[in-house]
């Protein structure tokens, strides 16, 4: 039995236009489909099985259904329609259950107390996650260390830097000694040495402790590091579930370049890029790690053209599921 | 129990780090509240009873419902923060914890300063004692805490209810003024001097009337002008009770309605 089974998953969401005042609120409360209510699907199809003690990153464009998903994993959302099961519960209807079983981190939203110092929100989690004491103890020792917390336990969340306030928050998730462990974005807006030491502690912690663990993120080096396997979806609907590898080597691998030429050329052609995309003068290039360095690149155009400004860029999700659009699946 | 005492100890900790002056606070609170109370005295300089309620005896009415909103208040107010958390998303974090949401939610904010409104009730009650004989009996005394409790867990429930409704529409604070504010002006005053409709509303739909003015009027011996049975004003825990259920059912089918948001 799989640890979390998701079948023909649905989500629809209503969205209300607003105007009416008080009483219109009203009439949109009382009857449901009264004038100015939409739906929007943010989840349409989505089928998916994970194992205990996998790691799978779960990604896809802006807007594509993700957070959705993992909030209808938690219980937070009760579907529009399919089926979903975690830990053999119902997440929406036996929610308290299961989220003694489970840890969420949502990197745009920290789940810290504001105002207090950090070991305080860790020891008020301790209370509502009924972690015995000694087990605590043990616990926070552990992950003190291995987040290296020392450094602002004591300091309130409010002030903690991004990459502090995530690892505390990776901490905070962990306390009670979750089976899994979903992960919305835990690398947001982090630098890339915070981002790595959030890796390694994360595949410690799945390779050790066997913590099965969903992740989303729009880092392909986050994917590329951490899973073995990954679900790419678009629009609410799977494109792809599989291996890592196959992707990231056809896909991943691909760069690019935006130069901004300091003149318009008719044609512009460079011997191993591709010319992804064009606005005036500027550029898009993509290139491949194995075909052409980015130095040999860039002095192949500086050679040909007048160029104003160069901005390199790493593979991100977007680009990959553009591929897939445009070229299908490896 | 326990836990709420910690959550809520934790809000409080949290707040002293902001805080300028508790004191000036629940001061300002007292004095804001004050007004009321000083209107109701002025206005008792032209009219000597109000539905033939005594200035002292309207004083006792308006007491009553003071304290129990001042309680109401005091430890709702997470509720007010819930309409908050519910239409920005913050609703999650209670989603994912294996703790009953309305007890986060109670315990996630409390406001001292709104014991500035519990002074003045008890203020008001005292005067009414000086001005006013009541012959207390221990069953007097019994229905006298009993309203204050059942009132407070009315006025509480209507901001559950004000809560919940954000599950479905983000636009539920009218609902909850007109309802507390409103309802506190009625609660203080004798139900008779009201309209017809009002009167309906307060009685049967959100019962304010059952839990003020009905032990009001029995402790100070005043006549029923509605005619309802005897027992009527010893319904009140009862009927509170009644109303805190609709509220939790409204509550539990909200929280299946919560969209969180997208971003
Ligand atoms: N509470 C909501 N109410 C209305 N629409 C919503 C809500 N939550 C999400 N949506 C919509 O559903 C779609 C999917 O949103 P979701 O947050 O799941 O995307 P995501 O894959 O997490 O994207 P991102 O990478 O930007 O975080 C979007 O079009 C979004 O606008
Ligand atoms: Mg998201």
């Amino acid at each position: 039995m799989p640890l979390v089974h998701v079948e023909h998953l649905q989500k629809r969401f209503r969205v209300a236009e607003r105007g009416g005042g008080p009483l219109g609120a009203l009439r949109r409360v009382i009857s449901r489909e009264g004038r100015g209510v939409r739906e929007v699907a943010a989840v349409e199809d989505i089928s998916f099985a994970i194992g205990r003690g996998e790691m799978v990153a779960y990604v896809g464009p802006n807007g594509a259904g993700k957070s959705t998903t993992i909030k209808m994993l938690t219980g937070i959302l009760v579907p529009s329609g399919g089926s979903v099961v975690v830990d053999g519960l119902i997440p929406w209807r036996q929610r308290t259950m299961l989220a003694a079983r489970i840890g969420v981190v949502f990197g745009q939203r920290t789940q810290l107390w504001w105002d207090l110092p950090l070991i305080e929100s860790l020891r008020l989690l301790r209370h509502i996650y009924k972690v015995p004491e000694g087990r605590y103890r043990e616990k926070l020792a552990r992950l003190t260390d291995l987040l290296d917390l020392g450094p602002f336990l004591d300091r309130p969340v409010r002030q903690l830097s991004l990459g502090q306030r995530m690892r505390g928050d990776l901490a905070a998730s962990l306390l009670h000694d979750p089976k899994i462990l979903y992960l919305d974005e835990p690398t947001i807006g982090l630098d890339v040495v915070a981002k790595e030491r959030i890796r390694t502690f994360l595949l410690d912690l799945n390779r050790r402790e066997g913590v099965t663990v969903l992740l989303t993120t729009h880092d392909m080096a986050d994917i590329s590091r951490l899973c073995e396997r990954m679900l790419i979806i678009d629009h609410g609907k799977l494109l792809y579930d599989g291996g890592v590898g196959a992707i990231a080597e056809r896909y991943g691998g691909e760069r690019r370049l935006v130069v901004d030429l300091a003149e318009d050329v008719a044609a512009p052609a460079v011997p191993g890029a591709r010319l992804e995309r064009r606005e005036g003068t500027r550029l898009w290039l993509s290139f491949r790690r194995e075909e052409i360095g980015a130095p040999a690149l860039i002095a192949a155009l500086t050679a040909r053209y007048a160029i104003r400004d160069l901005t390199l860029e790493e593979p991100d999700i977007e680009a990959v599921v553009r591929r897939i659009y445009e070229e299908g699946l490896p | 129990m326990r836990l709420y005492l910690l959550l809520a100890g934790a809000r409080l900790r949290g707040q002293t780090q902001y805080r300028v002056s508790f004191a000036l606070q629940v001061a300002s609170s007292f004095t804001s509240t004050f007004v009321e109370l000083l209107a109701l005295l002025i206005l008792f300089r032209t009219f000597s009873s109000l539905g033939g309620w005594s200035v002292g005896e309207v004083a006792f009415l308006y007491g009553l419902a003071s304290v129990s909103f001042a309680l109401a208040e005091l430890f709702g107010e997470g509720l007010e923060q819930a309409s908050r958390m519910i239409r920005e998303g913050e609703f999650d974090r209670v989603l994912t914890r294996p703790v009953a949401p309305l007890l986060q939610v109670l315990a996630a904010d409390i406001q001292p300063r709104r014991i500035g409104r519990l002074a003045q009730g008890i203020l008001a009650l005292a005067l009414a004692g000086r001005w006013t004989t009541i012959d207390w009996t221990p069953l007097k005394a019994a229905l006298f805490i009993g309203a204050i409790a059942s009132t407070a867990v009315v006025f509480l429930t209507v901001f559950l209810i004000g809560a919940a409704i954000c599950f479905w529409t983000i636009e539920s604070s009218e609902f909850q003024n007109i309802f507390t504010y409103g309802g506190t002006e009625l609660a203080s005053n004798p139900l008779q001097i009201y309209s017809r409709w009002l009167q309906g509303i307060f009685l049967y739909i959100v019962p304010l009337g059952l839990t003020t003015f009905y032990p009001a009027a029995h402790i100070l011996a005043k006549p029923d002008p509605f005619g309802l049975p005897p027992f009527t004003p010893f319904l009140a825990p009862l009927v509170a009770a009644l109303f805190l259920g609709l509220g939790l059912l409204i509550w539990g089918l909200g929280l299946r309605q919560y969209q969180s948001t997208g971003s």
